[in-house]
């Protein structure tokens, strides 16, 4: 069996599985306290860590002598790749990405059962039986599904296939990694769920327990759909950051839930509220992890990122079947014990500001999650085809996210319990204050400066719902902006209270004092800052809404104005190198604001040599703080040197890539360790520090270094820019789906393929003479479908794409209400039952005990 | 007083004066496990790197890696059968914090949190004072929960002790006196055997302990 190395790869996952198995019975035979057992099992778990890192160790060894037996190499790499592609290659398709799931979990693993030593040894045994359980179902899908040691039939080629060339690129290949830091990472909170679960102890101990690994997760998950927005701003040509696309939805699910976790964690810490709920939140966060690689991978809902077809599907289904169903038998079985101990007092409290945030975090979600799978729903329950376009997301859900935003500023306003009228107004009147100045300014200045506080948007439906929606988006820039300065005035006002208070007890200089209020209370002065990175991205998005596209045709040396630039075409030329063309068409800039030139745009198209019927769009950008100029080039004709360009202003977007870094700032913040007074303060901070810092600068080596992202966009070649200079156009062609049938959801307005431009000839010969927009929809649904629209139309049972999530999300406020009631009548019945009186009056010894203990706390 | 505490200081363990055993509890067994295999193995593939190249490098590592399943998994099965004396580490978890522990420090932050609440004046005086007595109750009753849990423990620890050194221990405040000890004649302390001068006044010992001295060397 070792005679090969492909044969020894198949053993040592073999052997992973075993080793996963045995750890597992042994975590649980451990679990009626003996120590002696959980050593073993503790062991077992460091076993099963290494036989994974061997494996990688195999893979990668075969990578690099070119073992083109093992068809995963063959596939994905060639003779010529430098070292460096070839390990980052190990990642780049379905079986070795799952291999490196499965290496990334054992590192979390490893650094888990080492950080748990010497405590929670009640809950230890089934944190590792639960990760242990989740490594084998990794292990069984490679071996049966997707094993990335399988040799082909016909034996070793000379060569292999090698890197797709449209795949080397930076940006289409750094994201992953951090995804899936991110994702893997959700899975150690969840173990800890579970032990809390099984074992009984559902106080604050799990939740003390996972905070910061569920911290750190939420913080790559973050990082990873920053990169996700990047990739896609700087290389798809289209000029967005986010099409809402199957994939990506799946990759920002769980960050809702985590996000939301995250919140209602504290509700349960302070007040012991919310227990069902928190437990509920990360099996679903887990669960929504396993449902995004399944989204990914299984092809279920069309996507740019298409992968082949699988059968890798149905082990997914059986797991997530699984996870759902011990799931809910485990909460039901410890309900009893999850009893409220608190009630919500008022709405002005802080606890009713999480719950509000909950609410609608999970809302969002529902929304997200009913309008990703709704084409398939369409289809199995209703009969009917279906496509939900990114014009749809972008109507329905900014009200939303503004609400959460202004959440975002009240919650940390408002009081534990209650919060009385006088201390309403001394928390809220700075905040709202500043919110109203920004708006009267937005208001008198916004048009003048090309930032309106209305901009009206395009209509997605025809009816009341349509009109609704489209007034409701035209206030959104204003609602934004006025926002933003309540968010920001909110956390000023809280650092400086802070700080106000600290210096009152301990007179420090202002700098010790700010150093010092952050220490004492990390994740709250950490979490603000991450506030502070979230308006900073707001504002960037509400830059979308001040937009400007054009499109032109220029020869050399034309100008051309878009919004506040100047562009003219000086020449095109071309470059050559080993494996490709390069054909550039330069512009010479100038900011017709200031008078001065600002640079030179180089959009280009890349043809390489050995896919030359497929040339790819270079995007050239200018930033700055105000807005990013974005240029491409479409056609270009080799006499006359005409060339089509196509540009976007995007006011405010670089502020997103800003946001994201103080963001990262404020959960680095958040995460950074407590010291533990008893063993010696320096050394054991220096460990700590040292640990997180590594653990940080790891997962970022992973997230930033280059790997194939699996699954190449296939429809990114159809991807480009279309002229649309008549206005009925622009109001036609972003409703209709090309149907060329390689691109799954691009709209005519965007697909450059030639069943695109067929489609649009006729559309505009139809436009010519005479027929109504609605005319020609209608003609184009009946021909292809009602599929062929980007956005479901509002009528029959489509209207279930909005409607369910809308039902569900006043379900849950009415659940919630219900919540409130009862603890609200459980409190007053043991209120009734005369309590023991409080001996406050009274100091024994063990006040003077408690005093010493909180003392020793402070350190 | 510091009862509920001791369980998380950590105090030196013998076993770690012998071998330079890892902090971690990896196996009692083989407590070079920790440091040698890894580091050496890495040693090894980078200097196999410079030589032959990444492939052989890689190969390295892996034997490597293979060793260090192998004894992990080796130590894993021999603390299973108990052949591997017990750490003080796991002697440790024997008496495991309870919840009543971890709900105690639940408590005594959310005080903390209380404190720092009232100084930025987020909570309104009645109801911080009834918010802090409510948590005081409750931590002193876990304060006493931890130390009735703690105190059969310790009666056993006492008994342990007692059982090792004997049931009677002989009371002793002095080393014996031994012969060639010297008396000081004004005040009749015993002194060392190689004292010059009485220890309690002073007074010059006598030529015997000269003699002495020189004897001794």
């Amino acid at each position: 069996m070792w005679q090969s190395l492909p044969l020894f790869g198949k053993l040592v996952l073999d052997a992973v599985m075993i080793a996963a198995a045995y750890t597992f019975s042994v975590a649980i035979v451990s679990a009626r306290g003996r120590p002696r057992y959980l050593q073993a099992a503790r062991l077992g778990a460091y076993g099963t860590v290494s036989l994974i890192g061997l494996a990688i160790l195999c893979l990668c060894y075969a990578f690099v002598t070119h073992d083109f037996r093992i068809k995963y190499v063959a596939q994905h790499s060639d003779r010529s790749m430098p070292v460096g592609y070839l390990f980052t290659s190990l990642w780049g398709g379905q079986d070795g990405s799952l291999l490196w799931w499965l290496f990334l979990l054992s590192i979390y693993t490893a650094v888990c059962v080492r950080w748990m030593r010497g405590r929670f040894r009640e809950l230890q045994p089934y944190v590792l039986a639960t990760l242990m359980v989740v490594v084998l179902f990794f292990c069984v899908l490679m071996m049966f599904a997707a094993n990335p040691f399988s040799t082909s039939v016909a034996g070793a080629r000379t060569d292999g296939e090698g890197l797709n060339p449209l795949l080397q690129n930076i940006y289409m290949i750094i994201h992953p990694p951090s995804l899936y830091t991110g994702f893997v990472g959700c899975s150690v909170p969840f173990a800890f769920a579970v032990a809390a679960l099984v074992t009984g102890r559902l106080d604050n101990e799990w939740i003390n327990a996972c905070r910061n690994w569920m911290l750190f997760a939420w913080l790559f998950l973050s990082i990873g759909n920053a990169l996700g927005m990047l990739w896609a701003y700087e290389e798809l040509g289209w000029g967005g950051y986010w099409a809402w696309d199957p994939v990506e939805n799946a990759a920002f699910l769980p960050w809702l839930t985590a996000t939301a976790f995250v919140h209602s964690m504290m509700i349960q810490d302070r007040r012991g509220m919310l227990k069902v709920w928190n437990v509920m939140l990360v099996l679903l966060t887990f669960f929504l992890t396993i449902f995004g690689t399944f989204l990914t991978r299984s092809g279920l809902i069309a996507s740019v990122h298409s992968f082949a077809q699988s059968n890798i599907g149905i082990y997914f289904v059986w797991f997530m079947g699984f996870l759902v169903a011990a799931g809910a038998g485990l909460i039901v079985w410890r309900l009893p014990r999850m009893r409220s101990e608190g009630r919500i007092e008022s709405v002005l409290s802080r606890e009713a500001a999480f719950l509000a945030n909950n609410w609608a975090f999970l809302g969002i979600a529902v929304f997200i999650a009913v309008a990703t799978t709704f084409p398939r729903i369409s289809e199995w329950l209703l009969k009917q085809e279906s496509t939900v376009g990114p014009t749809f997301y972008n109507a329905w859900l900014p009200p939303a996210g503004l609400f959460l935003f202004a959440l975002m500023g009240m919650g940390p306003l408002l009081a534990w319990r209650k919060t009385s009228p006088a201390m309403f107004k001394k928390a809220f009147f700075a905040p709202i204050a500043a919110g109203v100045v920004v708006g009267v300014l937005h208001l008198v200045f916004g048009k003048s400066l090309r930032f309106a506080p209305f901009v009206t948007p395009d209509r997605i439906y025809d009816g009341a719902v349509g009109t609704a929606l489209q007034k409701v988006g035209t206030v959104l820039p204003l609602v934004s902006t006025v926002l933003c300065a309540f968010n920001v005035a909110v956390v000023v006002q809280e650092y400086s209270r802070g700080l106000a208070a600290r210096r009152r007890a301990t007179n420090e200089a202002f700098l010790p004092a700010l150093i010092g209020l952050v220490a004492k209370a990390r994740h709250r002065y950490g979490g603000y800052i991450v506030h502070v990175g979230i308006v900073i991205m707001f504002l960037g998005f509400t830059g979308r809404s001040w937009g400007v596209d054009k499109e032109a045709s220029l020869k050399p040396g034309d100008t051309f104005q878009v919004d506040h630039y100047e562009l003219r075409y000086t020449s095109p030329r071309m470059e050559v190198d080993q494996t490709k063309r390069m054909v550039f068409a330069d512009l010479a800039v100038t900011d017709m604001s200031t008078g001065k030139a600002v640079g030179r745009a180089s959009p280009a198209k890349f043809i390489y040599r050995r896919m030359p019927e497929s040339p790819t769009t270079e995007v050239s950008m200018l930033h700055s703080i105000r807005d990013d100029l974005y240029v491409i080039v479409g056609e270009v004709n080799a006499e006359t040197k005409v060339a089509s360009f196509h540009t976007h202003v995007n006011p405010f977007v670089s502020w997103i890539w800003v946001g994201v870094l103080v963001l990262i700032a404020g959960a680095v913040i958040s995460m950074w360790p407590e010291v533990v007074v008893q063993e010696s303060r320096a050394w054991s901070y220096v460990k700590m520090a040292g640990g997180l810092t590594s653990a940080i600068l790891f997962g970022l080596l992973i997230a930033l270094s280059p790997t194939l992202a699996y699954g190449q966009s296939s429809s990114s070649l159809h991807a480009g820019t279309v002229e649309m200079n008549d206005p009925k156009e622009r109001a036609i062609f972003p409703r209709l789906r090309c149907q060329c049938g390689g691109c799954p959801r691009l709209p005519l307005s965007n697909c450059v393929c030639s069943t695109a431009v067929m489609a649009r000839a006729r559309i505009r010969d139809q436009l010519a003479r005479g027929d109504s927009a609605d005319t020609i929809v209608a003609n184009y649904v009946a021909e292809n479908g009602t599929a062929s629209l980007t956005v479901p139309p509002d009528q029959g049972a489509l209207r279930l794409i909005y409607a369910v999530p809308i039902a569900a999300s006043i379900g849950g406020l009415g659940v919630v209400l219900l919540a409130v009631r009862r603890w609200k009548r459980r409190d007053e019945t043991v209120a009734r039952t005369p309590r023991a009186p409080a001996s406050a009056a009274e100091r024994d010894e063990y006040d003077a005990k408690l005093d010493e203990e909180l003392k020793r706390l402070d350190g | 007083m510091a009862e509920p505490t001791r369980q998380k200081k950590q105090p030196k363990s013998p076993s770690r004066s012998e071998a330079p055993a890892p902090k971690d509890d990896l196996g009692p067994a083989f407590p070079w496990l920790g440091w040698v295999l890894p580091l050496g193995s890495l040693a090894a593939a980078l200097a196999m790197g410079a030589v032959y190249g990444v492939g052989t490098a890689l190969l390295t590592l892996a034997g490597g890696v293979l060793l260090i399943v192998i004894s992990i998994l080796w130590a894993s099965v021999r603390t299973l059968s108990g052949e591997a004396p017990i750490t003080l580490e796991e002697a440790l978890a024997l008496g495991a914090p309870t919840a009543a522990e971890e709900q105690k420090r639940a408590v005594l932050q959310a005080l903390k949190d209380l404190e720092f609440e009232r100084s930025v004046g987020k909570i309104a005086e009645p109801d911080y004072q009834e918010l802090v007595a409510r948590y005081r109750a409750e931590a002193k009753r876990l304060l006493r929960a931890v130390d009735e849990d703690l105190a059969p423990l310790r009666e056993k620890a006492a008994a342990y002790v007692a059982d090792q050194l004997g049931t009677e221990r002989p009371k002793r405040s002095k080393p014996p006196k031994k012969a060639s000890d010297p008396v000081c004649p004004s005040c009749q302390t015993e002194n060392d055997t190689d004292a010059a001068f009485c220890k309690k006044c002073g007074n010059k010992l006598g030529d015997a302990t000269k003699d002495r001295r020189d004897a001794t060397g």
